[in-house]
């Protein structure tokens, strides 16, 4: 029985590189819209993250997972890609290089590899930055970076007659400020199309998270909330559909989008300051895999429970709320770091106790 | 469901061939749900298409009949294994008249005749066709071979027209279902106009042609009836009682054998396919042929290859070259050994994109190794094992064997309650 081949004998040329390399390949323009505007100030920062996830990745993989190539799967990069696009350009090179080193550690390694993770590495990372350089991080000072740009505006549709519509335009296409990953609207957006079109994400959770998102900024208009755009399509699109911290089936996907758009919105609304993206989609990635239970898919030929569904989402709606406002009250009197601390109790321990006896378990 | 490359082209202009007989035949018992009785004893001398095995008491599998004549030289729980003796002495049978048929006699002879179902479950046809009075609405003839490679049906369709067309005359004077709709795949087009110059000779079949989707598995039962009707069918449950008939080509072709040649099903067309093989073809193969006759027939070098009966997705390796064709066998099909490493699940969800079923694949295998308690909550019985889900897996996840040993599991839950 147990060399027992199984059907079947064919599959298709699918594999985890080919995944992390089409994610890599259209989030490339944004490192390019980086590098352009700050130069040497991105390279220090992506560099020193990279060299301290490589790393980590390296030492840590090899020792805890036993995978002494688990760089080569990609993960690692996209991990620091992304953390890096969350943060300012004027992030001291030991910083950058800690949070790439803890995504990697404490994001994804000590979960047991490349697709265990509950939590999306790239926010794990940055949350231990914010926790553990609090000063550095969450000063002001850090996003006035005004001075050291190289662009600070582009006149690529000027030849548009109507001032209005070409500064519209110009917008669109690039605004320095903000974090590194934000500055180009419509590339964000291409490399969300591109990955839509090579099936590496579905439509479901970034269409969702955006409506729910600008439906409820309307409603809250009058409160002048302050987020930024480049910031919401970053997280929507690329944070928020990381395949292992993210729900399967489609409708599973479309609840989590609308939620994180609702907690988002809440997060902003009650002072989360900065953080709103990652409070809104670590929180709703806590709740993935109840998200994939109740949301499962009608199987074939059978019929909803539709009381017991219905009586599922609103408990689960309930939960996410609650979690949202304990963590925005833990936010608001400054006790986000002891969430941390617990954190890396929790997962020390867990990966001592079971994690690492499940690494020959593929999930 | 999904597209995959359907490599077709290997043998889909080819006619169907015929083989040499072989020595020794060995005639599987197992078949569909049961193991069938043998009805002759080890030295009996059998004749052409005499009825050697039988499920006797509930009737789960279909009756086997022997391909030729000759000696019955073993028997053991699998097979009955037969010496040819190249005189193809045939058992009398009694000429059936088809036009005085009615559904009872008509049950009677795919009983007696052994006709199963040959897309590949073998369920016993006759089982299908026993409905209480005829209150059939639709005839579905399912000519969509969705599994890659496999040209048998196709080369059925195109080579045997008039006798499919003649055989659906029968249901269709029987059964009196309100349409017959024979339904193949767009990649095969050129079929629909082939028929439809056949359709010309019997002006009265209420029958068109439905072209389909080149997805996976389209050709599955309930996919079909789906494709067809717009009609969702839980699984397990009997389509007659929709109002729906539903019968492969091939098991069409089998019911003409029967009814104008009195030919019990012996033979099938099977494809000989596959990335390590040069010699590929339909054949015309009696049911029990060694794997192995087939191979030294065709000089195949069947040296460090996979070896494989039935279609790539959902068929079995040939682990004996002893081992027979059967009923379900569309194809003999050889690859080149690969070797694949599992990875890390990564919840990319593509197992729950392409599942016909509606499931969610992945957690059968967490279920599997982990908590059982997955395997229901995530409806693992309402599963058809087509196999797009590892197909399609990018870290080569064990899908197909969670899938199958946590169905034994499952059972054994059941009978320990």
């Amino acid at each position: 029985m147990q060399n027992r081949r199984f059907s079947p004998f064919v599959s298709s040329k699918n594999s985890i590189n080919k995944v992390m390399f089409d994610v890599i390949i259209a989030l490339l323009p944004l490192c390019g819209f980086a590098f352009y505007t700050y130069r040497i100030w991105f390279l220090i920062v992506l560099g020193s993250a990279l060299a301290g996830a490589v790393l980590t990745e390296i030492v840590f993989s090899g020792i805890f997972l036993k995978k002494w190539k688990g760089i080569l799967d990609g993960s690692a990069i996209i991990t620091v890609l992304l953390l890096v696009f969350t943060i300012s350009p004027l992030t001291p090179w030991y910083v950058a290089a800690f949070g790439g080193s803890c995504a990697v550690l404490f994001g994804k390694i000590l979960w047991g590899g490349v697709g265990k993770n509950k939590f999306n590495p790239a926010l794990v990372g940055r949350e231990f930055m914010t926790v553990f350089f609090p000063l550095v991080m969450s000063s002001g000072d850090i996003w006035s970076t005004k001075r050291i740009r190289y662009v600070y505006e582009v006149e690529w549709f000027n030849f548009i007659p109507n001032k209005n519509w070409a500064n519209f335009f110009n917008e669109l296409f690039f605004v320095p400020t903000g974090a590194l990953g934000e500055y180009s609207a419509v590339f964000l957006l291409l490399g969300g199309m591109y990955l839509i079109f090579r099936r590496r994400i579905s439509w479901h959770i970034p269409t969702f998270l955006l409506v729910s998102f600008l439906l409820f900024l309307w409603i809250f208009e009058d409160q002048n909330l302050n987020y930024s755009l480049g910031g919401i399509l970053l997280g929507s699109i690329y944070m928020a559909t990381d395949m292992p911290s993210s729900p399967s089936s489609p409708t599973g996907k479309s609840y989590y989008g609308l939620m994180i758009g609702v907690v988002a919105i809440l997060c902003i609304q009650f002072g989360a300051g900065f953080e709103y993206m990652s409070y809104s989609i670590l929180i709703l990635n806590g709740f993935s895999t109840k998200i994939n239970k109740i949301f499962m898919p009608r199987t074939w030929g059978t019929k909803i429970d539709w009381p017991k569904k219905i009586e599922g989402v609103f408990l689960l709606t309930i939960s996410v709320l609650t979690v949202t406002f304990a963590v925005l009250s833990m936010h608001y009197y400054g006790y986000i770091p002891y969430l941390i601390y617990v954190y890396i109790i929790y997962i020390i321990f867990k990966f001592n106790f079971s994690f690492s006896k499940k690494l020959h378990q593929p999930i | 469901m999904m597209h995959i490359p359907l490599l077709k082209y290997k043998t889909k202009k080819q006619p169907i061939a015929e083989l040499e007989d072989a020595l020794i035949y060995r005639i599987p018992l197992q078949s569909y749900r049961s193991t069938l009785q043998p009805l002759v004893k080890i030295g009996d001398r059998i004749l052409q298409y005499q009825v050697l095995a039988e499920d006797v008491k509930h009737h789960f599998a279909a009756k086997i009949h022997s391909p030729v004549s000759g000696k019955v030289i073993a028997i053991d729980e699998n097979y009955i294994s037969l010496e040819n003796d190249f005189q193809q002495q045939k058992v009398l049978t009694e000429i059936i008249d088809s036009q005085q048929l009615d559904i009872e006699r008509f049950v009677q002879v795919l009983k007696d005749y052994g006709i199963a179902g040959i897309g590949g479950a073998e369920f016993p046809t006759d089982i299908k066709y026993k409905v209480e009075d005829s209150n059939i609405k639709s005839l579905l003839i399912n000519g969509i071979e969705c599994e890659p490679y496999l040209t048998s049906d196709y080369a059925v369709m195109r080579h045997e027209t008039e006798k499919l067309l003649k055989t659906i005359a029968v249901l269709n004077q029987i059964f009196q279902p309100q349409k017959i709709v024979i339904g193949i795949e767009k990649q095969h087009k050129e079929l629909k106009k082939h028929f439809e110059k056949n359709f010309k000779k019997h002006p009265n079949l209420p029958i068109k042609i439905h072209l389909l989707p080149n997805e996976y598995p389209q050709g599955g039962e309930l996919q079909f009836i789906k494709s067809v009707t717009n009609r969702e069918i839980p699984k397990g449950s009997i389509p007659t009682n929709f109002g729906y008939l539903v019968s492969n080509v091939g098991t069409i072709l089998a019911i003409y054998e029967a009814l104008f040649h009195n030919i019990p099903i012996t033979e099938r067309v099977i494809t000989i396919s596959g990335n390590a093989v040069s010699t590929t073809g339909n054949y015309r193969v009696k049911i029990g042929t060694p794997v192995l006759h087939i191979l030294q027939e065709l000089n195949i070098d069947a040296e460090n290859v996979d070896i494989v009966l039935g279609g790539p997705m959902m068929g079995k390796e040939v682990v004996d070259l002893n081992s027979p064709i059967k009923k379900g066998s569309g194809g003999l099909l050889l690859f080149k050994k690969q070797q694949k490493s599992i990875e890390n699940c990564i919840e990319c969800g593509y197992c729950v994109d392409v599942c016909p079923q509606h499931l969610m694949p992945m957690q059968f295998v967490k279920g599997y190794q982990e908590d059982q308690n997955l395997l229901t909550d995530f409806n693992l019985n309402h599963c058809i094992e087509c196999g797009a889900c590892e197909y399609i897996c990018p870290s080569n996840l064990p899908l197909m064997q969670s899938i199958v040993l946590g169905k034994v599991e499952l059972q054994k839950m059941m009978y320990a309650k």
